[in-house]
């Protein structure tokens, strides 16, 4: 799961996170959706860009 | 002490303030970010849980989401009438009951005060398959910063020296600090550089104007010369959405208020006069 907030500075990135998905999977440029969506700094970036979601490979075991 | 507000919206302002000195500007940032109560999820009862994530991540993702906060509505759970056991001047009640497949949001914390609810409703916290299941009860209770960081009201909360850029008259307006500054402060006004109006407080004080001038071969001394006003700071807030940015403010200024009054006494009691007096 995406972490609920930017671990350096605190800032509430999560809910961007869906949208991020879906129009970076469409093949628009990050830098571009990361601009929409509100992520100034290069920490609350990083997140998004560099998170991997595992749930859906996690779940089938439980 | 005067502030001028740049920018002033709900949840981020710039404003600057001065004439006023370091330990004031940096005690304001620290009453800003550790002082000033919000509430957030403190206390999780999980009653059923099967999901991928342990009770304790779940516990601590609920923990994170801003609650919208009325201060005026809640006391601290220590100073309140009920010795810390929880009643709803201090303790303000979620319960949260779903069921997969789907994904839980934060919109799914269905708070018993309808003014208490969680900042944003589409933060997601766990996946859910099918005959998974997540029920549980969460109590926020009014904390600050230095606690734990999740009653922090702020997330960016710093503040920066006013930038002074003086242009003496060696300037020949060659254009190659105007080409270095990544802030895009400066630009070449006839056979001068000046700056450009309105963005001086972009400066960010690194000094490459004055490399590039230099390196220009106009001497010794730069023309150009970078530095900041001593006295006034440029701030920046930005609330997480559990209170908004000028309530931030106001309540930071008057924790500082209130601990001067309290050390002022204090120092009467010890010298027995009302502390106005000045030492011999």
């Amino acid at each position: 799961m995406i972490p609920v907030r930017c671990f350096t500075c605190g800032k509430v990135i999560s809910p961007a996170y869906e949208e991020f998905k879906h129009r970076r999977d469409a093949g628009e440029d990050p830098k571009k959706i990361l601009d929409d969506l509100g992520m100034d700094r290069y920490c609350c970036r990083r997140m998004l860009l560099t998170h991997k979601e595992i749930i859906d490979d996690i779940n089938p075991y439980q | 002490m005067d502030i001028i507000f740049n920018r002033l919206d709900e949840n981020s302002c710039r404003f600057q303030i001065g004439p006023v000195n370091t330990a004031f500007a940096n005690s304001f940032r620290r009453a800003m970010i550790g002082e000033v109560p919000t509430l957030a999820i403190e206390d999780v009862r999980i009653y059923d849980n099967t999901s991928a994530l342990f009770d304790e991540i779940l516990a601590h993702r609920i923990g994170l989401i801003p609650i919208t906060t009325d201060l005026s509505g809640y006391v601290k759970r220590e100073e309140c009438s009920c010795n810390g056991e929880g009643c709803p001047a201090c303790r303000a009640m979620f319960t949260m009951s779903v069921e997969g497949p789907g994904m839980v949001y934060s919109r799914d914390l269905i708070p018993e005060d309808p003014a208490t609810i969680p900042a944003y409703d589409n933060i997601p916290i766990v996946k859910l398959t099918k005959d998974q299941k997540v029920v549980v009860e969460a109590h926020a209770i009014l904390s600050t910063g230095k606690m734990h960081a999740k009653w922090q009201p702020t997330t960016a909360c710093g503040y920066k020296n006013y930038p002074l850029i003086t242009i003496g008259e060696a300037c020949d307006g060659c254009g190659q600090c105007v080409e270095e500054c990544p802030r895009v402060v400066l630009e070449v006004h006839g056979a001068r550089v000046k700056v450009v109006p309105g963005r001086i407080e972009e400066c960010s004080l690194c000094g490459l104007c004055e490399k590039a001038c230099l390196g220009s071969g106009i001497g010794e001394e730069p023309a150009i010369k970078v530095s900041f006003e001593k006295k006034r700071y440029i701030f920046v807030v930005e609330g997480d959405g559990s209170l908004p940015v000028k309530q931030i403010i106001v309540h930071g200024l008057q924790f500082i208020k209130d601990q001067s009054e309290e050390l002022k006494e204090r120092i009467g009691e010890i010298s027995g006069g009302t502390g106005d007096e000045k030492q011999e």
